[in-house]
């Protein structure tokens, strides 16, 4: 293999998350495949963000235009066809974001190659790129197999990698002479940043989260009293933000908040990855789900398979005992 | 599909027939309605307004479908049918008028998922109907699908099937009809909803389906009695499935039957003080009192109150009429906490019920006022089990 | 307006356990009820709003390898005014590239304004199709809808990226947006309205006609073998009686200095 090529995602001026955990995965494959690692940061006044970079790949790619200030699908895609074209890395590897959804499958098109989205783990054998992912919610993963092609694209999803920095500083190159088209047919507004609210969910020691398995409004009394008996605030996953049953402050996952809270008590909530994404990091999990097999219960550390309505009203009456109310 | 504020010819139609025209607008049934003074759900209004539906008044605007997002407030109680002087039946109105809203798909959400799973599932809970028959492992219960013909079916019903409270409902049962050698067989994986709040809900056509559904597992395994836990499914079974050649009973009624024939052997005395409470699908909608009040007082050592509002005024839990399934907005509490209050003046120390949904929500009333030392809530055949075979199941 | 929504039919399976068949390479469906996909459900119930807002007309267009009248049928009764059926056995085999050639080969001669996506597939999660299809149709795209505004021949679409961040993109019609769960409240089909649905118009495709041949896919994309996960860490199931349980939580709690212990 000669190359592997990483897409950079930034946001209001710092590099994300997830660009040093899929650079740190793919240093991993480039390492094993005897490869160069070569990343690419898209944006306008991103010096200081490739610099950054240079500690995790062999080469950053620098491109800068006004145009690119914000994610544009249409402008990476033509930045990124180019250099695919003219470099002709085996593997690209890009961020499973709402923007990385929105490119690589187009990419994918556009180049005519086959791309394998939101993987856990990937190795590179006899020209053939092997996946791990999840199906059916999480219920099942599957290894898959992408062949028949010289370069494969896969988007990665985040928190799978821990993310490594190297002593050595790589190169940074800065592309020119790439002549980007208007794309009058799609314009970027704005971004928006959350509003800042009432509770702040990512400083709580202590977090009560519902999910689909509380049913509806009518039980939500019971997570209150859970909540205010041991002290914690309410939390959410994404099916009580679509019930409107709590507004969208409350949601921990890929789309709300990421939480690292001393306690997570996940209340009916099956644990499907972008709401697990959010609190898996959660000092102490404690998972009640009337579904043994809930994928829930592979990130807790404790877990209840019994009705929830069975259990909360004995916990509640429990804690309250223990603290002498 | 409309969208229309106003009602459509075919929707008319639904309403068209209905007693509306012979309300007085006396306003019993809203003085006898359980969530007028919680939510306002005000039937003599809803009369009303049913009225001008059909014949708009000149003088004022139409009538818009806004106007009677109330309707899903009703529990179905029956009390404004008992104490209306004209037999206008006024929970019709709110039915149809339900239907109309269905028929629109313009139903809140909790309640279209809990309609939605039953079609798909055949339960609320959306939960696999490979799960049903659960509760019966390790009982060695007979399904009908193994014994092809079957004389008495145990219809289970879908919260007792389920919820982990009140499948003990069933284990009971279960437990006393084997240790009276009574032969019985269940529909397990088979038996899908019965449909009495889903014809509460005016889903008329998934009830039908419901309904097809289990009559032809009745006839194909040549049923000749069914007893529910439920007294919902006992409704539906009895009153609107039409079943010619089978007997339906509550599972009270088959237990007093037992009781009368000397078939019951009691073991243990429970010495307790037990307060009946009427669930109104037995009391109010068909007039059942005496079955389970005689089971209780055959019970050795068992105290038998009468509570102050009980028989046809007995007060509705608020869980009937697809409530279990939707919160009112801002209603402040539920018609449980009344019940379980004048449980615990009566000083009674168990509180009989004959329902599921009463069983689930008089024990959630039970834990919000904190007083589960001092009152417990059983189901008639729970506490019946527990003087048979001695220990609690 | 005339809107396509791509749906798909999916194997409901919340609650259930999923058992894997001997190669490995299937999950065990029999007897598994399927449904329309969450996220295709929420971009029909918006498709069918701009309709009754805006005029014009909605179809449905589905692939599938198994019968998907019941969906069809359901979309019809929920709003559409017709459907487009492909169906075919071979269809299991195909990747999420084949299955969008062929959405293309349907699509590509009709007469659209719009068309509306689900996000991503309950079952799959791979979110590939939607972007694929625009790419194929040459049309401008967008991703996780979570507002739509109608403004002079573009579609102004809020979308949403992670940590409560949003994004304003607007794109020109013809386009194709993927819609996130949550943009709206899906109405309720009832079965009497899905029975009258049976009136309206339902089109069925097969491939031939439409010039897709079983050899024009080598798939390049393969499920090797499916399994369960492995735990990660150890997570401790709590057993017996309820109290007891309960008793052992607080146990936990105290020992681990949750605050307020």
């Amino acid at each position: 293999m000669k190359e592997i090529l990483i897409l950079a995602e930034h946001r209001m001026g710092k590099l994300r998350d997830i660009t040093f955990e899929v650079l740190t995965k793919g240093r991993e494959l480039a390492r094993k495949n005897n490869a160069r690692l070569t990343a690419v940061i898209i944006g306008h006044d991103i010096k200081h963000l490739a610099e950054e970079l240079a500690y995790y790949a062999d080469e950053v790619l620098i491109f800068e235009d006004q145009r690119v200030r914000e994610f544009h699908s249409e402008y990476y895609q033509q930045i990124l066809s180019s250099i695919i074209l003219d470099r002709k890395p085996e593997i690209i590897l890009i961020p499973h974001t709402s923007c990385g959804i929105e490119l690589a499958p187009s990419l994918a098109i556009k180049l005519n190659i086959p791309v394998i989205t939101d993987v856990l783990d990937a190795s590179f054998e006899n020209g053939q790129l092997i996946v791990i992912r999840e199906y059916f919610g999480g219920k099942l993963r599957a290894r898959v197999i992408l062949r028949g092609s010289s370069h494969y694209i896969a988007t990665i999803r985040a928190g799978i990698s821990k993310s490594e920095k190297s002593e050595v500083k790589g190169r940074i190159t800065e592309m020119r002479g790439l002549n980007l088209a208007d794309t009058p047919y799609k314009r970027v507004i704005e971004l928006t940043k959350p509003p800042p609210e009432a509770t702040d969910l990512t400083s709580a020691d202590v977090i009560v989260a519902v999910g689909r398995g509380i049913g509806d409004a009518k039980n939500l009394p019971l997570i209150e009293e859970l909540s205010r008996a041991i002290g914690g605030v309410i939390a959410c996953s994404r099916p009580i933000i679509d019930m409107r049953l709590l507004p969208k402050e409350r949601l921990v996952g890929l789309s709300g908040k990421v939480v690292k809270p001393k306690l997570y008590i996940a209340i009916g909530i099956s644990g499907q990855f972008y709401h697990v994404y959010g609190m898996m990091n959660s000092e102490l999990i404690v998972a009640i789900n009337k579904d043994p097999n809930a994928p829930i219960f592979n990130v807790a550390d404790y877990g209840i398979a019994r009705d929830i309505f069975e259990v909360l009203p004995r916990l509640i009456n429990k804690i309250r005992e223990i603290k002498g109310e | 599909m409309t969208t229309s504020s106003f009602l459509e010819k075919e929707e008319l139609k639904i309403i068209k027939d209905l007693n509306f025209n012979i309300c007085l607008q006396c306003g019993k049934c809203t003085a006898s309605c359980p969530l007028f003074q919680r939510t306002g759900l005000n039937p003599r209004t809803l009369m009303r307004k049913t009225l001008y539906f059909v014949f708009p008044l000149k003088t004022y605007p139409p009538l818009s479908l806004s106007e009677i997002d109330d309707v899903w407030d009703c529990t179905t109680c029956n009390n404004c049918v008992i104490r209306c002087p004209r037999d206008a039946k006024p929970v019709e109105t709110i039915l149809a008028l339900r239907t109309i809203l269905v028929e629109r798909g313009n139903v809140p959400s909790t309640i279209r998922e809990a309609l939605e799973s039953i079609y798909k599932l055949g339960n609320p809970f959306g939960i696999s109907n490979f799960k049903r028959a659960d509760w019966a492992r390790d009982l060695n219960i007979k399904k009908a699908s193994s014994e092809g013909k079957i004389d008495l079916l145990y219809f289970t019903g879908c919260i007792t099937s389920y919820d982990s409270r009140a499948q003990n409902i069933a284990r009971s049962m279960a437990t006393a009809l084997k240790i009276s050698e009574i032969d019985f067989s269940i529909l397990a994986e088979d038996e899908s909803c019965c449909g009495n709040e889903v014809h509460s809900l005016g889903e008329r056509g998934l009830f039908e389906i419901l309904m097809e559904k289990n009559i032809e597992l009745f006839q194909r395994y040549a049923v000749n009695k069914i007893i529910t836990t439920c007294p919902h499914c006992f409704n539906a079974l009895r009153n609107m499935y039409r079943l010619e050649d089978i007997e339906v009973q509550h599972h009270t009624q088959f237990l007093a039957d037992l009781i009368d024939k000397n078939a019951i052997a009691f073991s243990k005395n429970i010495e307790k003080r037990i307060a009946f409470h009427d669930p109104c699908y037995l009391a109010k909608h068909n007039n059942i009192f005496e079955e389970p009040r005689r089971i209780l007082e055959n019970v050795p050592g068992a105290i038998l109150l009468e509570l102050e509002h009980s028989r046809r005024n007995s007060l509705c839990c608020g869980c009937g009429g697809g409530r279990m399934w939707y919160e009112s907005p801002g209603e402040v509490s539920r018609p449980s906490e009344d019940r379980i209050k004048e449980t615990m003046d009566a000083g009674a120390e168990i509180l009989a019920v004959a329902c599921p949904f009463c069983l689930s929500e008089l024990e959630d009333a039970v834990k919000r006022m904190g007083c589960e030392d001092k009152l417990q809530v059983m189901d008639v055949a729970e506490i019946m089990c527990e003087a048979i075979a001695g220990s609690r199941i | 307006m005339n809107i396509i929504v791509c749906v798909k039919s999916v194997p409901i399976t919340i609650g259930a356990e999923l058992m894997v068949d001997g190669s490995k390479k299937r999950v065990v469906l029999d007897g598994t009820p399927f449904d329309i996909n969450e996220w295709d459900e929420y971009a029909l119930e918006e498709a069918v709003r701009l309709k009754e807002r805006l005029g014009g007309n909605v179809t449905v267009v589905t692939v599938s390898s198994r019968n998907v009248d019941d969906v069809i049928l359901k979309c019809l009764a929920k709003g559409a005014d017709r459907a487009i059926k492909i169906v075919d056995e071979s269809i299991q085999e195909y990747d999420a590239y084949a299955v969008t050639r062929i959405l293309h080969a349907v699509i590509k001669n009709m007469n659209y304004d719009l068309i509306l996506c689900g996000a991503q597939a309950g079952d799959d999660g791979y979110a590939l199709i939607g972007v694929m299809l625009a790419s194929l149709l040459e049309i401008p795209y967008a991703t996780m809808a979570r507002k739509l505004e109608l403004i002079n021949g573009y579609v102004r679409v809020t979308r949403e990226l992670e940590e409560g961040f949003e994004e304003v993109v607007e794109v020109k019609l013809p386009a194709l947006l993927t819609i996130q769960t949550g943009i709206n409240e899906p109405r309720y089909a009832s079965i009497m309205s899905i029975r009258r649905a049976k009136q309206k118009d339902i089109i069925s495709l097969d491939l031939k006609s439409l010039g897709i041949i079983e050899s024009d896919f080598e798939n390049r994309i393969e499920i090797q073998e499916f399994f369960i996960p492995e735990k990660k860490k150890e997570c401790i199931m709590l057993h017996g009686d309820v109290d007891e349980i309960v008793t052992k939580v607080v146990e936990v709690l105290m020992q681990r200095g949750a605050r307020g212990f």
